[in-house]
């Protein structure tokens, strides 16, 4: 009776250590965070609703005022900053998001797609950089020379922000 | 006695287990190419943000403090912390080099010029049961289309085709635009266009990739009659601050129709009045994928070869168009009427023509299949001038075409279509089967 219990508790410990360690890691991969949409900090803009960021981000609002055209900062495919923009801002897949850009170039409504960086150090670099350039980056990549835009009247972090 | 034995027998199995587990779990997440990438790009930022807390750290009294709040930033325990002149160094040599060989945030802005390059092509087969023709393979176009900024205001794009005909092929200057953009609201540009009249001639172009059925409507077909094709001029457009409506706008001066009216007035304008077009669209954002229009466009045309009496013929066309192009469902709709009036004798001509096209993305197989039906009719009195010739065999066509696209990758497609034509009253009914692969490259 002993020797069964004994071994039944091993057994139990063993697998509540598994399911730990599993637990543990998936929340490392698929950990949740708030996206947030930057821009130099000279640009005047300080809120804009989702649907104005949507035109933005397809090429349909494509200056913030006469003299200042928007550059729009994308992240690479298979980056968690790029799902979350294709899944909240263009309503799109990734395949649907490339023949977009092929349709709209073709209609001569713009001449190249948005830019793709590798990391958010280089949207970092760029945001400074480019008077009236627009990207998005995790919160934690948040630095001092960047500008966090509200969206709908809302920061990161904040009930009710959508983009993540 | 048994207790201890007992005990390591259980550790060991429990280890073993958790081998096993581990062991599975690695095999199941053997890593894959993009897995890879998604990893190396993980590692980057890492990298970045360690390197970003390093600079912070080492400069005195400059603490980054972000304009929002932020998330704490995960601790690298993975990096073993190098000294600060070490740090400073790194950085220094990894600036230098980023900015020669590597490209950078700063680098994202346009390089005047930047050429875009894309093509397009097709192949078809086709068979009919019409009198006199074959069946066969045909080569279809191919198409060119450039896009170049210039600086950061002016654009210039072109389009260029190249089509099989008997004897060679014939090349195209179908689109060469170029366009100063003042703000969103105003852009001026000048060139040879896709005259904005409707919604199918500014949407597809040349790339019949873009479109889900193999062939144009008849009304907006190209080399025929019933609307100008062709635009050749200036053309200011931009958005109307409206909200949510989504309006914009498209006016614009050119030559109209050449004496052959199949043509654009490439060369010159065949009178002394120019065609004028303007067009209104709404794109609701609230309803993204809806598209409702409407154009006018007015002309006056000169025949050649001149018809009996010379008589010249004032132009006014009229159109619509509704399209819902989300895929589930697509749905477009045009119409058209085409007002002419002869100056000789005053007599006047009204054209309609019309098509409703249904389509929906199946959800299964990846979504790659797309069934399509679209319905056309066209209406031109018998006595009407100008679409009395012989190339232009249309008096009451009647037309259904019924299809389906199966998308082989993501920029190529194989559709399948036949058609059901009717001409004219007296016309004999034409069935058609068309196959045809086309893809942008």
């Amino acid at each position: 009776m002993r020797k069964a219990a004994t071994f039944r508790a091993a057994f139990a410990a063993a697998l509540a250590l598994t399911l730990v360690c599993y637990s543990r890691s998936a929340a490392d991969t698929t950990a949740v965070q708030d996206i947030a949409v930057v821009v130099n900090p000279n640009n005047a803009v300080n809120n804009l609703s989702l649907s104005e960021l949507s035109k933005i981000y397809r090429g349909e609002r494509q200056y913030w005022r006469a003299n200042l055209p928007v550059v729009v900062l994308f992240r690479t495919p298979g980056t968690y900053e790029r799902e979350v923009v294709l899944r909240t801002i263009f309503q799109m897949s990734e395949p649907q998001y490339r023949q977009y850009w092929v349709s709209k170039i073709m209609r001569a409504e713009a001449t190249s797609p948005p830019a793709e960086l590798f990391s958010s150090g280089m949207i970092k670099e760029g945001v400074a950089a480019i008077p009236g350039a627009i990207g998005c980056v995790r919160v934690s990549d948040v630095r001092p020379d960047m500008k966090v835009l509200r969206i709908d009247g809302r920061l990161p972090s904040e009930p009710g922000y959508r983009l993540h | 006695m048994a207790t201890p034995v007992t005990t390591r027998r259980c550790v060991l199995l429990s280890l073993v287990l958790l081998l096993a587990i581990g062991a599975t779990a690695q095999t199941a997440n053997e890593p894959s190419q993009s897995e890879l990438v998604n990893a190396l790009l993980g590692r980057i930022d890492k990298l970045e943000r360690r390197v970003a807390e390093l600079e912070a750290g080492k400069s005195p009294g400059s603490t980054p403090q972000p304009q929002t709040p932020q998330a704490e930033v995960p601790p690298m325990q993975t990096l073993q912390t190098p000294s600060t002149e070490e740090v400073q160094k790194r950085v220094a040599t990894q600036t230098h080099e980023h900015d020669e060989h590597l490209p950078n945030g700063a680098a994202a802005e346009h390089h005047f010029p930047s050429l875009q390059l894309r093509g397009f092509a097709d192949v078809d087969f086709s068979a009919t049961d019409e009198p006199g023709s074959h069946s066969g393979f045909n080569l279809g176009q191919f198409v060119l289309h450039v896009a170049s900024p210039l600086s950061k205001k002016v654009a210039y794009f072109g389009e260029l085709s190249f089509t099989a005909q008997p004897t060679s092929y014939t090349a195209d200057v179908e689109r060469s635009i170029i366009r100063y953009d003042y703000n969103d609201y105003f852009k001026l540009s000048f060139g040879r266009y896709h005259t904005p009249i409707n919604y199918w001639n500014t949407e597809f172009h040349h790339g019949l990739w873009l479109q889900t059925t193999i062939s144009r409507p008849e009304m907006i077909r190209f080399g025929g009659r019933f609307q100008p094709v062709h635009f050749l001029g200036m053309l200011a457009e931009g958005n109307i601050p409206s909200g949510p409506l989504g309006l914009g706008y498209e006016i614009g001066l050119g030559n109209g129709r050449a004496g052959t009216i199949s043509r654009a007035g490439d060369a010159g304008d065949v009178n002394n009045n120019r065609a004028w077009v303007a067009r209104v669209i709404a794109r609701p954002t609230g309803l993204r994928g809806l598209q409702v229009g409407g154009a006018i466009y007015g002309d006056e045309i000169t025949p050649t070869p001149a018809l009996s009496g010379h008589p010249r013929f004032s132009e006014l066309i009229e159109s619509a168009h509704i399209v819902w192009t989300s895929e589930t469902p697509e749905f477009l709709s045009e119409f058209a009427n085409v007002h002419h009036r002869d100056s000789l004798t005053g007599t006047v001509y009204n054209s309609q023509a019309y098509y409703v096209q249904l389509g929906y993305r199946l959800p299964w197989q990846q979504k790659k299949w797309k069934p399509y039906y679209r319905f056309e009719y066209m209406h031109i009195p018998a006595t009407e001038p100008l679409f009395s010739v012989p190339d232009f065999e249309v008096k009451d066509l009647v037309s259904s075409t019924a299809g389906i696209r199966y998308d082989i990758s993501d920029f190529a497609a194989l559709k399948w279509e036949y058609r059901h034509i009717k001409r004219g009253p007296t016309d004999p009914i034409v069935n058609a089967a068309f196959v045809q692969t086309s893809f942008t490259f």
